[in-house]
């Protein structure tokens, strides 16, 4: 092939790639597209083949490393069920009462919803695209839907090629939840920062806000529910003459993940979140 | 037989990709195992082999991330193309040049991606100059490394086949 067949084949391939570019970028607020669910459903069981087999090498070395260990453990964690069983009448009783006041003030409590387990395939949270890919068999993932850890939130499932989903992290630039300072109950938009930590902005310098405040989301963004840790505050500067900049750890080592967690909850309809306030929809 | 060559490398660095990833979430920032495969190709010349090269890498690797699909696919796509060209004009020997060219190509693609984010994605975010500069330095690594084994390869293969026809010829003049 002579360079100037080359030079327009070049030109032709690009311009059509730009073409599909732009055509995403409607998109790329998190509905997922067809390419992006074509290469998902691809490259997913691979990805899974890989994760199984190293996963159950890892298991077997494991096992044999730790097999003299797990009688030690096996006691302690009897004690540590022990000790749970124990705080949880008393979490049973504290429930109990705030189920009672709550009936007297006829305060209905959001439900929490179901979870179910699913096991991350791929996990690149470190570069700049970032991306955690989930196997959940059974019923199909939904976009949108919360994805946790046992110590807090993940992100949310932003492409859906079942049974694998794509989940758009926490720490991920473009993502943004509603959160809340817990000792203060302060509220804030809490943003990815792109270097696996989080900015919690908005909240005014009059604010108190210490290091080592726990942050939960808000339940106020209409996709994730209130009261799942995300966070604890690292650090506190001044930005400007209004807000602080805040600094927050993630909850989730999100380095480690080997399963998460899909939340199966209602939130907030669509048509009374675009509702205006004279009522018309 | 190119092609098919050209594919199987492509699941190699997907395979080794995947194992990287599964080690520590951190290494594909580090390495990238689809460019040096890529250049390889590229630096026979054939500017068709580089612009079809990059484009079956680059879509690849965007099945592998979280943005828009197709960016990898873009800036692969002029990466193997200007690997292909600029192999025209130079003549590499060394192992030296190819990670050199491969380090370039890094550079460039990486700056292409910048550029595309930027332009494309409302909240683009850009990675950290030193891991630009180490997943530059590593994709010239093991380019260097992979030409450098495969040169090795050719050439035991080459001496051995010529032994065994010499020998062939020495048992003929008996």
């Amino acid at each position: 092939m002579d360079e100037k067949r080359a030079g327009w084949l070049l030109l032709v391939t690009l311009v059509a790639q730009l073409a599909l570019l732009g055509l995403q970028v409607p998109g790329a607020g998190g509905k997922g597209t067809f390419l992006g669910v074509l290469g998902l459903r691809v490259i997913g069981p691979f990805a899974r083949g890989i994760t199984g087999a190293s996963r159950t090498i890892g298991d077997s070395t494991e096992n044999l490393r730790f097999q003299q260990r797990l009688v030690a453990e096996n006691r302690r964690l009897r004690h540590e069920v022990e000790d749970l069983h124990l705080r949880l009448l008393q979490f049973e009783d504290v429930r109990s009462e705030a189920a009672r006041l709550a009936a007297a003030l006829r305060y209905a409590p959001p439900p929490i919803g179901d979870l179910r387990a699913a096991d991350v395939v791929y996990l690149d949270f470190s570069s700049w695209l970032t991306t955690l890919v989930i196997y959940a068999g059974g019923p199909p993932v939904k976009v949108d839907q919360v994805v946790l850890a046992p110590t807090g939130l993940v992100g949310r499932v932003v492409e859906v090629a079942s049974p694998y989903a794509k989940v758009q992290l926490l720490t991920d630039r473009a993502a943004s939840v509603g959160a809340l300072i817990v000792r203060t109950r302060r509220q804030g938009v809490l943003r990815g920062a792109g270097s696996g930590t989080l900015d919690l902005e908005y909240i005014p310098i009059q604010a108190d806000v210490r290091a080592g405040d726990r942050v939960l989301t808000a339940g106020i963004d209409g996709i994730f529910p209130r009261g799942i840790p995300v966070g604890t505050v690292v650090s506190v500067k001044q930005l400007g003459q209004l807000f602080h900049e805040i600094r927050v750890a993630p909850a989730v080592d999100l380095g480690t993940l080997d399963q998460v967690y899909l939340l199966d909850w209602k939130p907030v309809p669509k048509n009374l979140e675009e509702a205006v306030a004279d009522g018309r929809p | 037989m190119a092609a098919l060559r050209y594919l199987a490398a492509l699941g190699a660095a997907l395979l080794l990709h995947l194992i990287g990833a599964r080690i520590h979430p951190n290494l594909p920032q580090a390495i990238d195992w689809f460019l040096p495969v890529l250049v390889l190709l590229a630096l026979s010349g054939s500017s068709f082999a580089g612009i079809a090269g990059g484009l079956a890498a680059g879509l690849l690797q965007d099945g592998l991330t979280g943005g828009l699909y197709g960016l990898h696919g873009f800036a692969d796509t002029v990466v193997g193309y200007a690997t292909a060209r600029l192999a025209q004009r130079l003549v590499i020997q060394r192992a030296v040049g190819v990670f050199a060219i491969a380090s370039f190509a890094s550079a460039l693609q990486q700056v292409i991606l910048i550029a595309l984010s930027l332009f494309l994605l409302p909240q683009a975010s850009v990675p950290e100059p030193f891991w630009v500069v180490v997943r530059a330095l590593s994709t010239g690594l093991v380019g260097m490394l992979i030409y450098s084994g495969s040169d090795r390869f050719r050439k035991a293969a080459e001496s051995h086949r010529k032994q065994r026809l010499s020998r062939l010829r020495m048992d003929a003049t008996k």
